[in-house]
């Protein structure tokens, strides 16, 4: 049981780094269009003839 | 050649195809019908940039494309210092534009621009939001000058605004995005002390070391400090603030219930005794953190939408400067300056018309969606749109001192609405004060007969006492009811219109675009001996689609003649041409006279007559009218039923209002009202005590919107009338509003029977806890299924 002196801790620092993106992502806007997101995974999918080079997504 | 039938509905917008129209554009190697030439170049344009995976993925039709302008009307955009509101720059000629764009309808359409904008070389970086319905891109403006940009946007069938983010819309997305950091972490944080939670509670029934559940409680400590401190900040500033103003809210017991909890725990940490309550903390914090960010999120998306004077008026205008006509900003234009007015044009300014003419859409201030016809030395307003015609006008004044201005500045003294205590808050005033009270007096009675018990016993009473049902009962409710209204077709956008509606006494109903549809209809057609009905539409349809004036809607569905020859269009008047070598004319019968001197005199019927005339005699007389919507005497005779009063209140002052208050049996009709005297009437009703809904639809109903108790606009509105609303009709029909009433009182049974539960939980559960009988893992047990009934009880009210 002595683990749990490492193990909460280690959980802990998970919690916290999981904390820390997750405001990241808020703080650079990722969240600011929760309607879009669910359809664009389908929209690049979609895309009959994806062009090379330009496509950043 | 296709073929086509009688119903053929345009691939890209779904209107009706008008018949002999011949436009198609090859889309998924089909031809697809086209309804006007406007969505024709629309649909080439997206088949011809390889995009046309957008009509596979779209789950809603696009809005009509207008016709592109002949010239870039953009142009004025391309100086820097004439969009540095909007466009900033990052480097050298690298900059970034932010957009509103009008009529994005889904996802795919942000899917659209961005692949076409991002194909331009110039764009390095384009983002729609769908929820905003704005675009933000980066481009190199040597590449691809703003005005070009612009053009693009409309070439896709959008219509592009320049969007300067207000201050309030700016503090908005910021409380927007600090709301979810708090969410956020107050869920990562649950999970985790919830975790730790379980741990605690079986070692309870089973048994653990005090080593290993110290361990677990100073960590669960640690986490729930972060969301006490971090994230439930906001429910300790409100109560606070409340409490500095001697005003007792919901929020305060909220406050209470979390600080005592959180303090009572750290407690028993410290001494290693007790017991702890950090993952009821936790989960409170969340999920009440988690109703207000959706309640806010469904106002923020309305408030955006507020529209401002700049975006009223056109972008750029045509300035005469000595012999030549000079695009320039129209805000730029000043009083003595000529601008030169083109038939769609939005009058950019006050002033008087020098020369030319035409027919006025003066809606924004009337309500009246039948243009006015103007001469020159008459008075035009800035913001009303020239429907046909054209012609040069002296300004009078700049923007600031316009009529569209000053109808704007009524917004703000119109906007407060009256002040009502929220149902929820009266009743947390009671509650806190019945809690303290209690406390004081079991911590006094414990101080006399046991001092040693006193602290956790006090304690347990006011954890107990927790107000997590009482708190989530009324937004449960509130949340549930917005659900069900919306999928009804009604969306709710201010936080207490469901409580405030119930207070109304009688709903207030606009006319033109309200209660009617806002476009004319022909309503009767009385010919000549000589000519038969299909004729004679046949013929008037053919000279009405030359015109732009709305009359010429009405003969849309009707397949003109061919064969006529020399049209010309009379701006505001009428239009004459020559058929079968006989002149024909239609249009008022002033203007046919001209035509046909031996005409009868129009009937005297209601309605507007429209007279078809040939050189020898009169054709026809059609009577147009607004048509009334489907269910509007319906939604008119359901309110009157659950013995609201309903008045009609116009600007409109023909005969019309008083008709069509008899036809739907209004209790109480008011025409020809000036948006002052509008604004006047609902501050007189409700200094009589008799709180008002307001129905409306156009600018000049915004002041009013704002002012009523509750407001309500119709989906065609104009924005600035629907960011001044509390809930918005989305279909064509009028029977949510009826519906609203029903859920009104629904939510409010549903709340009270919340509250009953709440407050009676409390009444058992208090005297027990008081006397020291109750254990904390029931208090726990007892306090989570006692806010689950309540939301339970809340979800009623989306099914039925």
């Amino acid at each position: 049981m002595d683990s749990l002196y490492i193990l909460i801790p280690i959980a802990v620092v998970f919690c916290a780094v999981a904390i820390k993106l997750l405001l990241w992502a808020i703080d650079s806007g990722q969240y600011d269009d929760l309607d879009k997101e669910a359809w664009r995974i389908l929209m690049d999918d979609e895309d009959a003839q994806p062009r090379e080079g330009s496509d950043r997504d | 050649m296709l073929t086509r039938t009688d119903t053929e509905h345009c691939y890209h917008c779904g209107e009706v195809v008008p018949p002999g129209a011949t436009f198609s554009a090859v889309i998924g190697g089909e031809s697809r019908p086209m309804c006007c030439p406007g969505c024709q170049a629309v649909a080439q344009l997206i088949a011809g940039s390889g995009l046309e995976s957008f009509y596979r993925l779209r789950t809603e039709l696009n809005d009509t494309a207008p016709p592109l302008p002949g010239e870039n009307l953009f142009l004025a955009y391309d100086k820097p210092e004439n969009c540095s509101d909007f466009v900033t720059e990052i480097a050298g000629s690298r900059v970034r534009a932010q957009l509103l764009l009008g009529g994005i309808s889904c996802a795919a359409c942000t899917w659209l621009i961005e692949k076409a904008l991002d194909s331009h070389p110039g764009v390095s970086h384009a983002n729609v939001n769908l929820s905003q319905q704005a675009l933000s891109v980066e481009f190199d403006r040597e590449q691809l000058p703003v005005s070009e940009l612009f053009q693009r946007l409309l070439a896709l069938g959008y219509d592009p605004h320049p969007w300067q983010l207000s201050e309030g819309a700016r503090l908005i997305g910021r409380e927007q995005r600090a709301a979810l950091r708090e969410l956020a972490v107050a869920g990562l944080a649950m999970m985790q002390v919830g975790m730790f939670g379980i741990a605690l509670h079986a070692g309870d029934i089973q048994g653990i070391a005090l080593e290993y559940r110290g361990l677990m409680r100073w960590v669960s400590l640690l986490i729930a400090s972060v969301v006490v401190i971090y994230s439930a900040r906001g429910f300790f500033r409100n109560a606070w603030v409340n409490l500095r103003h001697r005003r007792l809210v919901m929020d305060l017991p909220v406050a209470l219930a979390i600080g005592l909890a959180y303090l009572a725990s750290a407690w028993a940490t410290l001494l290693n005794t007790g017991e702890v309550y950090f993952d009821s903390i936790a989960m409170f914090t969340f999920f009440l953190l988690l109703g207000r960010y959706m309640e806010r999120q469904v106002r923020h998306r309305e408030f955006l939408r507020q529209t401002d004077l700049q975006s009223l008026l056109p972008a750029a205008t045509l300035r005469k400067e000595g012999d030549d006509w000079k695009t320039v900003p129209t805000r730029s234009i000043g009083a003595g300056d000529v601008v030169l007015l083109r038939a769609g044009d939005t009058i950019p300014a006050d002033g008087v018309l020098l020369d030319g003419g035409g027919a006025v859409d003066e809606a924004a201030f009337t309500g009246e969606h039948l243009p006015r016809s103007v001469a020159p030395g008459e008075q035009l307003s800035a913001g009303t749109v020239l429907r046909d015609g054209g012609g040069s006008l002296r300004v009078d004044c700049d923007a600031a001192g316009s009529r569209l201005a000053t109808m704007l500045s009524m917004l703000s003294r119109g906007g407060d609405k009256p002040a009502l205590a929220r149902l929820a808050d009266r009743v947390a005033a009671r509650f806190v004060g019945a809690v303290l009270v209690i406390a004081a007096l079991v911590a006094a009675y414990w101080w006399h007969t046991d001092p040693t018990r006193t602290l956790w016993i006090t304690l347990s009473v006011l954890v107990v006492s927790c107000p997590c049902a009482l708190a989530l009962a009324t937004p449960a409710a509130l949340t549930a009811a917005t659900a069900h209204l919306r999928r009804r077709g009604l969306l709710l956008v201010g936080e207490d219109s469901l409580e405030t509606l119930l207070r109304c006494k009688r709903v207030v109903f606009d006319k033109t675009g309200t209660l009617t549809r806002g476009e004319l209809r022909r309503r009767e057609t009385r010919v000549a001996d000589d000519i038969d009905e299909p004729a004679a539409l046949a013929l008037a349809a053919a000279l009405e689609q030359r015109g732009r004036h709305p009359i010429a809607q009405a003969f849309a569905d009707i397949a003109p003649v061919t064969g006529l020859q020399d049209v010309e269009v009379v701006p505001g008047r009428g239009i004459r041409g020559r058929f079968q070598a006989q002149a024909v004319a239609i249009g008022s019968p002033a203007f046919v006279a001209e035509t046909c001197p031996a005409l009868p005199t129009a009937p005297t019927d209601p309605g507007h007559w429209v007279a078809l005339v040939n050189d020898r005699g009169l054709l026809a007389w059609f009577a147009l009218d607004d048509t009334l919507r489907s269910d509007a005497s319906d939604t008119v005779a359901a309110l009157k039923a659950r013995g609201l009063g309903v008045e009609l209140l116009t600007g409109d002052a023909s005969d019309a209002g008083p008709r069509l208050a008899q036809e739907l049996a209004l209790d109480a009709a008011r025409i020809g009202a000036s948006p002052e005297q509008k604004l006047e009437h609902i501050h007189q009703l409700q200094a009589a005590g008799t709180p008002v809904a307001m129905v409306g639809d156009g600018l000049n109903d915004a002041p009013v919107l704002a002012a009523a108790d509750c407001a309500f606009a119709v989906n065609q509105a104009t924005d600035l009338a629907k960011s001044q609303a509390d809930a918005i009709l989305m279909g064509q029909s009028l029977a949510p509003l009826d519906e609203a009433f029903a859920m009104a009182t629904r939510c409010r049974q549903i709340i009270r029977q919340n509250m009953a539960w709440a407050l009676g939980y409390n009444a058992l559960a208090v005297p027990l806890a008081a006397a020291g009988w109750i254990p904390p893992w029931a208090a726990a047990v007892g306090m989570s299924a006692s806010s689950l009934l309540v939301v339970l009880n809340s979800l009623r009210l989306r099914h039925r």
